[in-house]
């Protein structure tokens, strides 16, 4: 049957798991807004061009190209944070700043699907736009944490890195750009075996290969940015190191410490990042949560200076993770013989705030009893001639 | 899986009397591990340790979806399999090499002049990417096995595979007319797990770091 297929990666989603989503939605909102977010929705489709400007050209073979009737090539959204640099850059230039945007949208990228990766995935995320500096990162990151916390999650972490630490380390050792872009991949995928044998292939000095080789495994406390050797001979490197702590010591202040730690080898794929980034897990889920950062110079792009940072939740994995389900409330079912009493009834129950169903088959009460006995949380009423209830009775 | 559990996938076959031997030198439990009972999981519940037993093609994979945190697998078959693990540890043991190889008879050939030939081998992607590195066009023919028999019965020019003393080839009348890369086998870890039982995995990584540290300098 070629005719029921749908495309390889996406999926369908039944009554049971969408009441799951829009509750994982409607909590995060809620959050969200608590905090002055406002919600923002943006094009499924946006020009190619746009989206380069923002990611850089890498990704081609992960983006849904098109070409549309003027010649101009769309792509499906990859991602949300630049489409709303784009909006802001376009509509917002008038503002009064900090600006703090939400969303909750699907996201198109053609990977190679399995457990906890689809082609069309939802995210659901905020952006603070026009705040620089600890504070801002903090607010952001706080709210990550307590996202995980009020969708019910207890057990996951939050990697925090500034990957100006790597980024001026990586300068300082004078490789091409084409040997950097390989040693931010090996750091990133913690190849260890192939980093060092890099390395150790080059002329870098051994103080700062030794380090750049301890990065991806720097991990831990606050503490760890002692560990750092070289790091504290680079003075962009040492200014990054103090903002990282300036950020951790004002998470402290909001409570969240317990979830952060120190992961000097979270870089993040994404070119646009340039300050603190970070990543959740939980360690119920083999891959990331969210994902996140500071990404002062993406708003440029579109011609609009302005320093930002935010973070999208992965939906879908989230979904994976948590267990606990809402108790189903009742739902009436209203049945009986004369039509204008149903009706008046079964208003007069969903003024009271219940969800009722009305019986439009015309079945007897016999058969609408054994219909709720199969039905977990529904609850008979049958109305008969003279509109007295009579109550179905469960076993 | 119970999340306090360091669970790691093992390779059955070749590699498992070398994994137990460094299982044994960093300290991790060892007893009754072994390919020959049918057990496929070995738990140690006083070290909160747990072993799955895999083909060595399945460690990858047990590792990237997070079934097992760690794994001890051949750069060969993680190479071939591109799954999104995190390499710690290069173990030192299991050496061999990509090869790619040619019947005796076409032996004073230049890989150059075996373009648009037909290249028999058990790792698709690996022999794809070689080829297309060296700016060929060869056409990948994937078997599961004996793919020396390949040139001989008359299916292949050329295979790729992964020898270690070149015996084989030896036997069936091949030569190695380039190598593609090394191998051996590595700790392999999932990225959650990673983070999520860095204060189990770190101490392991510096252990085994030495161990195949002393075994590269014991051979040196």
């Amino acid at each position: 049957m070629k005719n029921k297929e749908i495309p390889k990666g996406l999926r369908d989603f039944l009554p049971e798991e969408v009441k799951a989503r829009r509750q994982m939605e409607q909590k995060a909102l809620k959050l969200f807004r608590s905090y002055g977010y406002k919600e923002v929705r943006t094009p499924t489709l946006e020009y190619l061009d746009v989206i380069e400007a923002g990611t850089g050209r890498n990704s081609w073979e992960e983006l849904y190209l098109f070409i549309d009737r003027e010649g101009r090539i769309l792509s499906l959204r990859p991602e949300m944070t630049v489409a709303i640099a784009r909006l802001a850059a376009t509509h917002l230039r008038e503002a009064v700043y900090p600006q703090r945007l939400c969303y909750i949208a699907n996201m198109f990228r053609h990977v190679q699907p399995q457990k906890a990766q689809y082609r069309e995935f939802w995210q659901m995320g905020i952006e603070l736009l026009g705040a620089s500096g600890a504070r801002a990162d903090a607010e952001v990151i706080s709210i990550a944490v307590e996202a995980l916390h009020s969708l019910g999650l207890d057990n996951f972490k939050i990697s925090l890195n500034q990957i100006e630490i790597f980024n001026s380390l990586l300068d300082d050792s004078g490789l091409p750009e084409r040997e950097k872009k390989l040693v931010r991949q090996l750091v990133e995928n913690k190849d260890l075996v192939e980093l060092t044998r890099f390395l150790n292939n080059t002329k870098i000095d051994d103080g700062l290969k030794e380090t750049i080789a301890r990065l991806p495994v720097l991990h831990g406390g606050i503490e760890v940015l002692d560990q750092l050797g070289n790091g504290e001979k680079n003075r962009r490197a040492a200014q990054a190191g103090a903002e990282l702590l300036k950020v951790y010591e004002d998470l402290k202040a909001c409570g969240v410490q317990d979830h952060i730690v120190i992961d000097m080898g979270v870089l993040r794929g994404l070119d646009y990042y340039t300050g603190i980034v970070f990543e959740g897990y939980s360690s119920e889920l083999g891959y990331g949560l969210l994902g996140g950062g500071r990404y002062d110079n993406l708003l440029n792009q579109y011609g609009f200076p302005c320093p930002a940072t935010g973070f999208a939740i992965g939906m879908d994995r989230l979904a994976l993770v948590l267990k606990e389900k809402e108790e189903e409330p009742v739902c009436y079912l209203v049945g009986g013989t004369d039509w204008e009493l149903i009706v008046k009834k079964a208003q007069e129950l969903r003024e009271q705030g219940y969800t009722v169903e009305i019986d439009v088959q015309n079945c007897t009460r016999e058969e609408l009893t054994e219909r709720v006995q199969i039905m977990d949380h529904y609850q008979l009423v049958f109305l008969d001639q003279t509109g007295d209830q009579m109550l179905g009775e469960k076993e | 899986m119970r999340n306090d559990y360091l669970t790691i996938a093992l390779c059955k076959g070749n590699l498992l009397k070398p994994t137990l031997a460094l299982l044994v030198a960093a300290g991790l439990p060892h007893e009754g591990v072994s390919a020959d009972s049918r057990n496929l999981v070995f738990t140690f519940e006083d070290k909160a340790v747990k072993y799955l037993m895999c083909r060595p093609t399945d460690v990858p994979t047990y590792v990237e979806q997070g079934a097992a945190d760690l794994g001890i697998v051949g750069k060969d078959v993680i190479v071939e399999q591109q799954k999104d693990v995190f390499e710690l540890v290069d173990l030192g043991f299991g050496a061999c090499r990509f090869v790619v190889a040619v019947p005796a008879a076409l032996k004073d050939n230049r890989l150059k002049d075996l373009n648009y030939r037909r290249v028999a081998t058990k790792f698709p992607r690996v022999a794809e990417e070689f080829f297309r590195s060296q700016g060929m066009q060869v056409q990948v023919i994937k078997l599961h096995g004996n793919i020396e028999l390949a040139p001989i019965i008359g299916i292949a020019d050329l295979i790729v595979d992964i020898v270690s003393t070149g015996r084989t080839l030896r036997e069936n009348n091949l030569v190695a007319l380039t190598t593609i890369m090394e191998s051996t086998t590595r700790l392999i870890s999932n990225r959650v797990s990673f983070r999520t039982k860095f204060d189990r995995i770190e101490p392991l990584v510096q252990v085994m770091q030495r161990i195949a540290k002393e075994g590269r300098d014991s051979e040196n």
